[in-house]
């Protein structure tokens, strides 16, 4: 037999389910919420390193010219290589199911069989792909829509047709390593062949990329250039010449700048839940112990010292929190499970096998006990302090007996107002430190809902500015260069074209004072003046006309040149050659995951490279303004036959917002994300809602069953509980909606911090707010009724004895 | 072991009785939003073991004010209250509590028990706070109660289930709990009708015959001129103390 002092225990606990249950629920998705922060936390930072230095990945990566397999061999002898390999990469076009012909990148390895640097996970069929056979990456798998074992079609330089049967189906952590062409989410399809079929592909086999990878310090990106230093001087020295270097540390897995984004926002929120959650348990138990006050009169009567009192409230709120986080626990790792799979596809890393984080678990249990224990020990103390025969006596002072303030007195002289309505405002202005609890509680987690929005404007507006880089509707590509003047006359020939622009661009190796290759950039030189780029320039001005050797370099170069800026002078190694800028300013791209990007005007790559003036890709801007994706693909295609009928080999004729599109496919993943935090933090801020408000009701149901008994109809009960719960709501969203703005303005200074080391400016969407304004109306308004008809429901001889 | 048998009779052959509860010169203020009000305006009393004290008085007069200050409920602006050469008006809130649990059983005109507590839980509860629970012996001790106020069937049941005249004899028997020399009721009967009223008094008389002393604040003059003594309340001043022996009783 248990001593009636915890049998009072288990009784609150099991007698008032409903009660016990909101309680419960108050807790727990505060504390899952929580979980799941820190579990996807920690997790995409462990399993992004750990899965990208299982690939056995390249610490460096060279374009060369003529690699011939001798000089190969004499690469792996380099003091500090362990390994090296190589490979054909060049690009084709491959027939989407669609009818489209889509850019794919041919990776051809000689030994494939046998390859040891970025290794491929298979996911689905055979590896490795025999002649004439091809694997695909999964990533870009959709946009070409085939599977294991169909046929694809490839078109080769010339216009043939070959067709290649798709083996299997892998992942490649290593897309976007080099930083050439974007990285990752600017990467066409990528498929994997046998340097056997290389021959049958009408290439020759002579491979132009070199992969290494270090034999100690892969974790040491100076350490890597050093021996990258070493690697060139032994091509160079077997006439090899090296176009462009990259070189990355084996944890450094090329999405890494989106994981840190998501991590940081990740911090942000799981900060602010954890005060939201704090707010929640306080408010939650407040409301519980308000109930209790005539309880604790009766056991000090009967002889309760006030120790015991505490004792039996705080054990139940123990068996709360213990309850809340068995409950939590399973669904935090549940949920997090599922959004770090979603998460791992869209960021091409590879999950671990899922293991439960103790931290967070830990973290959890101590919320679980700690909180709510700190939160209900101050209105237990309370409860405790006030006098027996205050508790006792039949009507409960709440607070002290206060005049009524200024406030209330106006709400009881709006003498137009009807009666219910008065009723309630004068019953939620009555105490006034649980209404500013339940308001803080409420309007947190609506800010946050709110800001998640805010922060996803700000993402598109990013992604919409970006935009301007790419202005052009087709961004041409032809199989040689031609002369500007040639291209442009005879395109501009066409009614549906306004305007052609030659653009040269180039890859560079950047060289350091020290004279090692820190990296290598790409360098895009359209005409100056060119309309089609608008920067976003962070210092200094953009290359104009008459400009000598001017450059403007993405925010990327302060990475590997700390301190650049306008005036300094750059020092690129174009196709061997050492060339000398001029930098004049320094833009945003898309940030780190987005490699390295310089401007320059057509004239200056022209006269320093020696192009003639000739150039093999071309922007082109349609007559009519404003074309849709669809619109530019059916453009794309005229030009392109055009073009054929006049004799030219177009390699690519793509819409320009493709290129925008995929731009932004990773900053597309951090909005998802986003969502689904917002979906989260609305789970915590609806059910913290619910709670409380039904748990204010609850504590009421005495005075129900009086205003009942004074001849209150039901309807006119509930009346008043729902207008008080409506006017909760709105003032708890007028209050989210204002502190939303600092809250967007820490969140997405988390997010471009992580991404460009920048912040951009924060956007406002009434998309959130008004979302949070009906939630708020409809849950205050469900979570009222439902006990509040409970309440109308008893009897007054029940509803007196309720407690 | 306790019981619900008489303990030794007071002993009357004493020339002079020791009062049981002192109270001197106890002034009680109380301070509201509309300025101090005197409930008791200097009360000295003094009451004897084995006496069943009548409070009456008109409704605001201070009978509540002046029972909470012998059972330490609420504290005497200036006085002194000696219960059972005790002064309780020096003690915390903590030491009171486990003093009245132990001396003091106290009855409400509204039973004020456990709503979420079992009866027999209810009567168990006052042991399980004062150090007097036992495993067994304490249960058993608690039928016996509720079998001493004819409610031992309905053990189990929740408060809510019982009538409001049950109700109250539960609340006599959890304040006998601890076997405390001292009980005290306000306005035991004010819920009840006469007849039920009447059977809550009887309990009162065979508790004041087997030695407990009990003072009782009430309204029911029937009630009160059936008590030992009689004191009469106004205005924060007692104004009359007669002992009716004998009148009334049947
Ligand atoms: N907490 C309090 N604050 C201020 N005044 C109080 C308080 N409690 C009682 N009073 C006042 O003290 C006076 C005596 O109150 P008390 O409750 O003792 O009266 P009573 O004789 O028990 O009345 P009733 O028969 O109605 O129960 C009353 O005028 C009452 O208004
Ligand atoms: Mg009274």
């Amino acid at each position: 037999m248990i001593r009636p002092r915890w049998y009072k225990v288990l009784a609150d606990l099991w007698g008032n389910r409903v009660r016990s249950s909101l309680v419960i629920a108050s807790i727990a998705v505060g504390l899952f919420a929580i979980g799941i922060i820190l579990t996807l936390h920690t997790i995409l930072q462990r399993d992004m390193r750990s899965g990208y230095a299982a690939i056995h990945p390249a610490n460096m990566e060279m374009s060369v010219l003529s690699l011939r397999t001798t000089t190969l061999e004499k690469v792996r002898g380099v003091a500090g290589v362990q390994n090296a390999e190589a490979a054909r990469v060049f690009n084709l076009r491959a027939k989407a199911r669609s009818g489209e012909w889509v850019t794919i990148t041919l990776n051809a390895f000689p030994d494939i069989k046998n390859k040891k640097i970025n290794r491929p996970k298979l996911e689905e069929g055979n590896w490795p792909p025999h002649k004439r056979q091809i694997a695909i990456d999964r990533y870009k798998l959709d946009e070409l829509g085939c599977n294991v074992g169909d046929w694809l079609e490839l078109e080769l330089p010339d216009g043939s047709i070959r067709t290649m049967q798709v083996s299997g189906v892998i992942q490649d952590q290593s897309i976007g390593a080099s930083g050439s062409g974007g990285g990752f989410f600017m990467a066409p399809a990528q498929g994997y062949i046998s340097a056997d079929s290389l021959g049958w592909l009408g290439q020759p086999e002579a491979y132009n990329q070199l992969y290494v990878a270090v034999a100690d310090h892969a974790e040491d990106e100076e350490h890597i250039r050093l021996v990258a230093d070493r690697v060139r001087k032994t091509i160079e020295k077997n006439g090899g010449v090296v176009l462009s270097q990259s070189v990355r540390a084996s944890d450094n897995h090329p999405n890494s700048s989106y994981t840190l984004a998501i991590s940081n926002v990740l911090i942000v929120l799981g900060a602010l839940v954890v005060v939201l959650s704090g707010f929640l348990i306080t408010n939650t138990f407040q409301a519980l112990l308000v109930q209790q006050v005539g309880q604790i009169g009766i056991m000090k009567t009967i002889g309760g010292r006030s120790q015991q009192i505490i004792a039996i409230y705080l054990s139940l709120i123990f068996i709360f929190g213990v309850l809340a986080f068995a409950l939590a626990l399973p669904l935090a790792n549940w949920a997090s499970r599922g959004l770090l799979k979603f998460l791992a596809g869209q960021i091409n890393m590879e999950l671990q096998e899922f293991r439960p984080v103790p931290a967070a678990a830990f973290l959890m249990l101590g919320l679980a006990l700690i909180v709510p224990q700190a939160a209900g020990f101050l209105p237990i103390l309370n409860g405790v302090r006030i006098s027996v025969q205050e508790a006792t006596s039949g009507i409960r002072q709440t607070g002290k007996t206060s005049r009524p303030s200024r406030l209330e007195q106006r709400l009881l002289h709006l003498r137009r107002a009807p009666r219910p309505l008065l009723v309630s405002l004068r019953n939620t202005f009555r105490s006034k430190g649980r209404l500013a609890l339940t308001l803080i509680t409420l309007s947190l987690g609506g800010a946050i809902f709110i800001a998640t929005f805010n922060v996803r404007t700000s993402i598109d507006d990013y992604v919409t500015r970006v935009g301007k880089y790419f202005l052009a509707d087709i961004n041409l590509t032809l199989e040689r260069p031609y002369h500007v003047r040639e291209i442009q006359k005879s395109l501009e020939a066409l009614p549906e074209v306004k305007m052609v622009e030659g653009w040269a661009s180039a890859r560079a190796e950047i060289l350091r004072s020290d004279n090692l290759v820190a990296d290598s950039t790409t360098i895009l030189a359209p005409p100056a003046d060119s309309p089609l780029v608008q920067p976003i320039l962070l210092e200094g001005r953009w290359v104009s006309a008459g400009d000598h050797n001017a450059i403007a370099i993405s925010e990327r170069f302060s990475d590997i040149l700390p301190g650049i800026g306008p005036g300094d002078t750059l020092r690129l190694r174009i196709n061997g050659q050492e060339t000398r800028w001029t930098v004049v300013g320094r833009f945003q791209l898309v940030g780190k995951s987005g490699g390295y990007v310089a401007y320059t005007s057509f004239e200056n790559l022209n006269r320093t490279v020696g192009y003639a003036n000739r150039t093999n890709t071309f922007r082109v801007v349609a007559s009519q303004p404003g074309l849709t994706l669809q619109g530019q693909k059916e453009l794309g295609r005229k030009i392109e036959s055009y073009l054929k009928s006049q004799g030219y080999n177009v390699k690519e004729a793509a819409a320009g917002l493709t290129l925008n599109e995929n731009t932004t496919t990773g900053l597309d993943v951090l909005t998802t994300f986003l969502l689904i935090m917002a979906l989260l933090t609305a789970l915590v801020g609806s059910i913290g809602l619910m709670g409380t408000m039904s748990l204010n009701v609850m504590e009421r149901t005495r005075e129900i069953g009086v205003l009942r008994a004074i001849g209150a109809s039901d309807g006119k009960v509930i009346q008043i509980v729902i207008v008080e719960g409506l006017l909760i709501g709105i003032i708890s969203w007028a209050l989210a909606f204002l502190l939303s703005f600092p809250i967007s303005k820490l969140m997405s200074d988390a997010v471009f911090m992580a991404l460009f080391d920048a912040s951009w400016r924060s956007s406002f969407t009434p998309i959130g707010s008004v979302i949070w304004l009906a939630a708020a109306l409809l849950l205050s308004a469900v979570a009222s009724i439902l006990p509040a008809r409970n309440a109308a429901r008893l009897t007054i001889r029940e509803v007196l004895a309720y407690e | 072991m306790h019981h619900l048998d008489p303990q030794p009779p007071p002993c009357e052959s004493e020339s002079e009785p020791k009062a049981l509860i002192q109270l001197r010169q106890v002034v009680k203020r109380y301070r509201s939003a509309g300025g101090e009000f005197t409930a008791l305006k200097g009360i000295s009393l003094d009451i004897y073991p084995g006496e069943l004290v009548g409070i009456v008085g008109k409704s605001g007069a201070g009978k509540t004010t002046l029972v909470n200050m012998i059972t330490g409920i609420d504290h005497p602006t200036s006085g002194e209250i000696l219960v059972n050469g005790v002064a309780i008006h020096k003690m915390n809130e903590n030491q009171l509590a486990l003093w009245r649990g132990r001396t003091v059983g106290v009855i409400y005109q509204n039973f004020q028990l456990m709503p979420t507590l079992s009866l027999l839980n209810n009567i168990m509860l006052p042991m399980d706070f004062c150090g007097l629970w036992q495993r067994r012996i304490s249960a058993e001790r608690a039928l016996e109660l509720l079998r001493a106020v004819e409610l031992e069937d309905h053990a189990y049941k929740l408060p809510s289930a019982i009538s409001g005249g049950q109700q109250q004899r539960v609340a006599i028997a959890r304040a006998l709990a601890n076997d405390p020399p001292i009980l005290i009721a306000d306005e035991p009967t004010g819920r009840l009708d006469s007849v039920t009223a009447e059977t809550i008094f009887q309990i009162f008389i065979r508790l004041v015959e087997a030695g407990k002393t009990l003072v009782m604040v009430t309204h029911d003059e029937s009630l009160a001129c059936r008590a030992s003594r009689v004191i009469h309340i106004a205005d924060g001043q007692i104004t009359g103390d007669s002992r009716p022996r004998g009148e009334g009783e049947p």
